[in-house]
């Protein structure tokens, strides 16, 4: 089933890949699995039905309920594509008919769930901008459909009228080895106070002999240091950044692998990051704003997708802003907030300050955790300046420069009043001669 | 400093001093709420009958300064159409100023409640691609309320770069 392989089939339109139902009553028995077991450690209990028995139909159930809902889905779902839009039918009751016209795409991805990846199927994830039904996916095609079907869409949103695109050439930017993400992962605050915490409640638990309460503490611990591992770990292993005709491509995962294509014209800011021990080693972590992207935070990797590089020394992270904004720069003229602002911020204010170039509005803040944003004067969306009582009083003053929902937040919070009005009215200009 | 708030060009226009009619008899509305409710409980608990008294002042006191409220509030709105970008204004305590360009405009929104349909206003909201831009305009008369939406689309069209 190759995309546009033939006219009548066309008119009628594909098909995804009927073992769709398979994967998602898989899917579903893994999810009702995981909720369960989270009861069975916080001790529920289902009168006089053992655990065992108890999860075993969570698993059987979630997988025929899954895979009876996952094919009467699968049976009517048509994707078109065709001149101007991709086209998906979908719904068994209440019918929905999506369009995807080529030029608003912003981006397309390819997940591979651990269930679907063991089948050789892939999801294909097209992002728009704007609200928060903006992702559509197709699941499931076979790998290599989804790709084909990823590089057409990525040449047709480009412009090029194609049927068949033919596979790009791309050059390895870097390669981040896993070892290097544990190793982040194990220096970073948040790890190191999940990890400390549940610890010291486990001991204390075994000292006192199994003492209830502090099980409740440990649980909600611990799964916040298995959301860490997955995310920072697992989803980032043998993380991939190589360049393409039609911009980044990212590849990751361990158990669920992930490609995403980063198109260099649709990034909308930079955030650099530099956690408190990584800073003193040189290192840094970059996100990216994409239009549509961070709409789905409670997605399971809704987070990690708008990683643009989990871990870096500063002249690998330069070389990678280059490539996204290669007028961009950091080295901009500092205006920073006054030592009146440290009521609101007795340290972090020290490290506040904000600054524009020819190119790009940056914002620095944070002390534990450094940030530096960076957004072209071309993606300015808006530009807001405010002042609450207190504000007043101390004679300082909030500039935002506003982007698309994600990681950069371009903010100048306590600067000089009469600063932040010079900074609102200067990128009101800036922004202006960017976008003619 | 006095003039923080001022825009760079232009003045501010006002919105309709019929918005701030409409929030006072919302709060007075509700507030007439909590006055029955305060005086049926006056009346029902015997000894209890402060609470009653204590919520009928809660009421009172809440309305009033809802009155205030609303006429502080609504003088506080101006909104300005520059070359270039919409300014929008508000806040008494809480200033702010958001300045959007034309060109970063997705869409434009009217609304009007029943109420501020009956009183011939409306609310224009500009979207634009970054959530945090929250630049909604109360209180404009129905006419220039549709002519700022048509106006603003029309520029939103001729400037638009895109995303």
């Amino acid at each position: 089933m190759a995309p546009g392989s033939d006219a009548v089939v066309e008119a009628v339109g594909h098909r995804t890949h009927p073992l769709t139902a398979v994967v998602r009553g898989a899917l579903l028995a893994v999810a009702a699995v995981l909720g369960l077991l989270g009861s069975v450690f916080s001790g529920d209990t289902w009168g006089d039905v053992p655990a065992v028995v108890a999860l075993g139909i969570a698993l059987v159930g979630g997988l025929v309920l899954g895979m009876v809902v996952g094919f009467a889905g699968w049976l009517f779902t048509r994707y078109v594509i065709d001149g101007t839009e991709l086209r998906i039918d979908s719904g068994v009751v209440t019918k929905s008919s999506r369009r995807i016209p080529y030029e608003r795409i912003q981006s397309v991805d390819i997940a591979e769930p651990l269930v679907a990846r063991v089948l050789g199927l892939a999801e294909l994830r097209i992002e728009m901008a704007g609200g928060k039904d903006s992702r559509t996916s197709l699941r499931f095609l076979k790998l290599a459909d989804a790709r084909a079907l990823r590089r057409v869409l990525l040449s047709r949103a480009h412009g090029d009228d194609v049927e068949q695109a033919p596979d790009e050439r791309r050059s390895i930017i870097t390669r981040v080895p896993p070892e290097r993400v544990m190793i982040g992962t194990l220096l970073s605050l948040d790890f190191a106070f999940a990890a400390a915490g549940s610890l010291v409640l486990l001991v204390l638990a075994t000292w006192f002999g199994g003492v209830v309460v502090l099980l409740g503490g440990i649980v909600p611990l611990a799964t916040w240091l298995a959301q860490i591992v997955a995310r920072r770990v697992l989803q980032q292993w043998n993380f991939t950044l190589s360049r393409g005709e039609r911009g980044l491509r990212i590849e990751r995962g361990l158990l669920s692998r992930t490609s995403q294509t980063i198109p260099v014209d649709r990034v909308q800011g930079i955030a650099v990051k530099e956690p408190f021990v990584w800073r003193r080693l040189g290192w840094q972590r970059l996100e990216v704003d994409i239009a549509g992207y961070a709409e789905h935070g409670d997605d399971d990797d809704g987070d990690s997708s708008s990683v643009l590089l989990p871990i870096a020394d500063r002249a690998l992270a330069a070389a990678v802003i280059a490539e996204l904004m290669p007028s961009a720069s950091i080295d901009v003229p500092h205006i920073a907030a006054p030592r009146r602002s440290r009521l609101f911020a007795p340290i972090g204010w020290r490290f506040r300050w904000v600054g524009a170039d020819a190119a790009s509005f940056v914002a620095h803040e944070g002390w534990i955790e450094q940030t530096t944003s960076i957004v072209p004067h071309r993606r300015t969306q808006s530009v807001e300046l405010r002042q609450g009582p207190l504000q007043r009083r101390r004679r300082v003053a909030t500039v935002e420069v506003h982007t698309p929902k994600g990681p950069v937040d371009a903010d100048g919070r306590h600067l000089d009043e009469g600063e932040a009005r010079e900074v609102l009215l200067a990128q009101l200009e800036r922004a202006r001669a960017a976008r003619v | 400093m006095d003039n923080l708030f001022v825009p760079a060009s232009g003045t501010w226009q006002p919105v309709s001093p019929r918005l701030a009619t409409v929030r006072r008899i919302e709060i007075g509305a509700v507030a007439a709420v909590v006055v029955v409710v305060g005086l049926v409980l006056l009346v029902l608990l015997g000894d209890l009958r402060w609470i009653g008294v204590a919520v009928a002042a809660v009421g009172l006191a809440g309305g009033a300064w809802g009155w205030s409220w609303a006429g502080r509030n609504q003088r506080s709105w101006g909104y300005t159409e520059n070359a270039d970008d919409l300014l929008v204004t508000r806040g008494v305590m809480f200033k702010r100023l958001v300045a959007i360009p034309y060109g970063r405009m997705q869409f434009v929104d009217v609304q009007a409640g029943p109420l501020a349909r009956a009183f011939g206003i409306a609310t224009v909201t500009l979207h634009t691609a970054s959530t945090e831009t929250a630049a909604d305009i109360p209180g404009l008369a129905s006419g220039e309320a549709t002519r700022l939406r048509n106006r603003l689309t029309e520029l939103g069209e001729s400037r638009g770069a895109g995303l």
